[in-house]
């Protein structure tokens, strides 16, 4: 059942891929339409997998890596919908899901792909903290996400702007500023999420297993993940806008996914998604 | 008297801004102003022209100098001016010049901004308003539809107006791909252009809240601060300004660059690395191209923004010499036109032709009826000619009597209908 859904979810992920991209070439507004509507499907299909799979087994199953990617992604897509609609009447924002779309279509194929019984939540784990963790971090993840697509675009287009080439596909992007102060929302909204996510989590580390900080390679890849955020919205106060604010939220970005894929493949220490 | 186009009234030539608000017609206000312009006794057609730039009424009349008199009060009525101020900033157009004027207006040749292409939509309103009154008559909806079409010839045979514009909406175009919103931005204007002040009021067109202007003679600042509702200020100063501007257009006749990329760095760092917009118009160029590599700056200029190889002086001046050259042929046509709608040059052509008409069918007769008598010839001679008094007699009668208002429109109508040749030939 829960297959089933995330298979059909992964199909419309495609075809709101397609339909985007179909939109940013030809610029025909039809297109940008279909594009929205395909992903509500996909989102409403990945949102009832997940729900599906709550039920069957009694709480949120975020017990392994890939389930926690199915779920950034899905609220990732949540969130671009939200923003894509409340915005419609200002920016045409289609091309940043050209982006984020496949991007979720990578991360919920690897939760259908490795479909794996999923792992019995510890009994100390469950207490009030653990969705105090999850939650807020999921979120900041998702956040952050975006924020990684938006400054890409900004990258681009920046790059037109000053190289001076005319395209029509350039046309259809985002301003350069609102771009810059999505980016800027989201890395604060991001960044105050992953912070709640981290101070929950030492506290659910505390909670489970008796001590706020253990060095583990969760902790430390967090801690050095926040630091550059912190960075980032400390420069951002000082002037650092536009280019630089965009290229250091892609490597914040960049420096977060590679933490937490080699937390997890790599080096796996005491944490969800690798309990042993 | 002989019949005449008639122009009169204010435009930015010789009226400062004030005098022509106050002789502006307010919108929904022009239908009731061209019903009564054409109760006035001397004007046989009327349309009025209201827009920013001019406050002009286009008249035909057969009244010569009074009727000028008429329009003066017309437009002073309403105690909205005083006519002897009126009278010191007045325009009046006459004969072939009113014809030209209009053909002038219509093709942006007498904007402010030469090229512009608001003017014509403007013109449309205006005449599409007194059409709907029927304040305009057989010659005014001539000579209107004739000024749309050379606004539209002038606008595809020349580089008057294509040019300045593409420039202009180009740099619109890339400025709201840098900023979300024009509203709360500051363009500063270097050096008052054509060109720049173009750019200028596209951008204000499409929102920019506030305008500096800085020019060499301050004079010239302060008038387009004042039409612009800007700041103007000495140009020595700009720098101190740079920092607020999140658009800067430059057009000063400046040989050397006038900025560079460490005074813009220096900029950036006072305005917190807000993005600016930096468009060239000048050449050769005001601005280092180097300022284009300074971070969260784009610099555009003339070449970049229109693929344009050069927009000078030479160049502009030669095709308004193309655009003149075209209206002086339209006008002359128009006028030919114009001349041929008396009664009496038409009579006299309509008998002519009658007459050929006449003569050629009766030779052609006479060839088959070898065996006439002269007499008989006469007789058939006599009878042709009657038939064409008879017919001729009561459309000559209604051309003789319709003087002044409905004469035009009879002469126009007779010339259709027996296919008098026109002189202008479209």
């Amino acid at each position: 059942m829960t297959q089933s859904l995330l298979a059909h979810a992964l199909a419309f992920y495609l075809l709101s891929t397609a339909t985007c991209i179909a939109h940013v070439v030809s610029g025909q507004e039809s297109m940008r339409r279909w594009a929205l509507g395909l992903l509500g499907c996909a989102f409403a299909l990945h949102a009832s997998a997940l729900s599906v799979q709550a039920v069957l087994l009694g709480y949120e199953s975020v017990a392994t890596f890939q389930e926690e990617l199915s779920y950034i992604a899905c609220i990732m897509i949540g969130v671009y919908l939200l923003m894509a609609l409340f915005l419609v009447q200002r920016t045409n924002l289609t091309v940043v899901g050209a982006l984020v779309t496949p991007l979720a279509f990578l991360f919920t194929l690897s939760a259908y792909a490795f479909d794996k019984p999923t792992a019995e939540l510890p009994p100390q784990l469950q207490n009030i903290w653990l969705p105090a963790h999850v939650a807020p971090a999921f979120l900041g993840y998702a956040i952050f996400a975006l924020a990684f697509c938006m400054s890409v675009i900004y990258l681009l287009q920046e790059k037109q702007l000053k190289g001076k080439r005319k395209s029509d596909l350039f046309r259809r992007l985002p301003s350069l500023e609102t771009l810059d102060h999505l980016n800027h929302r989201f890395v604060s909204w991001g960044f105050a999420l992953f912070t709640v996510g981290i101070i929950t989590g030492t506290l659910l580390a505390k909670e489970t297993w008796g001590a706020l900080w253990s060095w583990q390679p969760v902790e430390v890849a967090s801690a050095t993940t926040w630091v550059l955020y912190a960075l980032l919205m400390h420069a951002r106060n000082t002037g650092w806008r536009g280019r630089r604010a965009a290229t250091l939220t892609i490597v914040g970005f960049v420096v977060l996914l590679v933490s937490f894929l080699s937390v997890n493949l790599v080096f796996p220490g005491k944490h969800t998604g690798s309990f042993d | 008297m002989e019949r005449e186009v008639l122009i009169v009234g204010v435009n930015h030539r010789k009226a400062p801004v004030e005098i022509r608000e106050r002789l502006s017609f307010a919108d929904g206000t022009l239908e009731q102003a061209g019903r009564e312009l054409v109760t006035l006794h001397a004007v046989d057609e009327g349309v009025i022209v209201s827009t920013c730039n001019r406050v002009e009424v286009i008249a035909v009349t057969m009244a010569g100098d009074e009727a000028v008199d008429v329009l003066i009060n017309f437009l002073a009525a309403g105690e909205r001016i005083a006519r002897e101020q009126l009278a010191e900033h007045l325009s009046v157009y006459r004969g072939r010049e009113a014809v030209r004027h209009l053909f002038r207006v219509a093709a942006s040749l007498d904007s402010m901004v030469v090229g512009e292409p608001q003017i014509l939509g403007q013109l449309k309103d205006c005449y599409g308003h007194a059409a709907s009154v029927g304040s305009a008559g057989t010659v005014l909806h001539r000579c209107f539809h004739k000024s749309f079409s050379v606004a539209k010839r002038i606008r595809t045979e020349t580089g008057v107006a294509s040019k300045a514009v593409s420039v202009s909406s180009a740099a619109v175009e890339l400025a709201s791909r840098i900023f979300d919103t024009f509203e709360d931005k500051t363009a500063l204007l270097l050096g008052a252009g054509t060109m720049s002040e173009l750019a200028a009021r596209h951008l204000l067109a499409h929102g920019v809240s506030s305008l500096i202007i800085a020019n060499r003679t301050f004079e010239r600042a302060v008038e387009l601060a004042r039409e612009f509702q800007g700041t103007p200020v000495p140009f020595e100063e700009f720098p101190r300004y740079l920092q607020m501007a999140d658009v800067v257009i430059g057009s000063t006749a400046a040989d050397g660059y006038i900025l560079t990329p460490a005074r813009l760095q220096e900029t950036l760092r006072a305005r917190n690395y807000r993005p600016m917009f930096l468009i060239d118009m000048s050449v050769p160029r005001n601005f280092d191209p180097a300022i284009n590599d300074v971070d969260n700056v784009y610099l555009y200029d003339i070449d970049d923004l229109g693929g344009v190889a050069q927009v000078n002086r030479e160049e502009r001046s030669r095709e308004a010499e193309k655009a003149e050259a075209i209206i002086e042929a339209e006008v002359e046509g128009f006028w030919k036109w114009l001349t041929s709608l008396d009664a009496v040059p038409t009579i006299v052509a309509l008998r002519e032709k009658m007459e050929a008409i006449r003569k050629g069918e009766l030779e052609k007769t006479l060839a088959t009826l070898r065996d006439l008598s002269p007499r008989h010839r006469e007789i058939l001679e006599a009878m042709t000619a009657a038939i064409v008094n008879k017919i001729l007699h009561a459309p000559i009668t209604h051309l003789k009597q319709h003087q002044r208002e409905r004469e035009a429109f009879y002469v126009a109508a007779a010339r259709q209908l027996f296919d008098i040749e026109e002189p202008d030939h479209q």
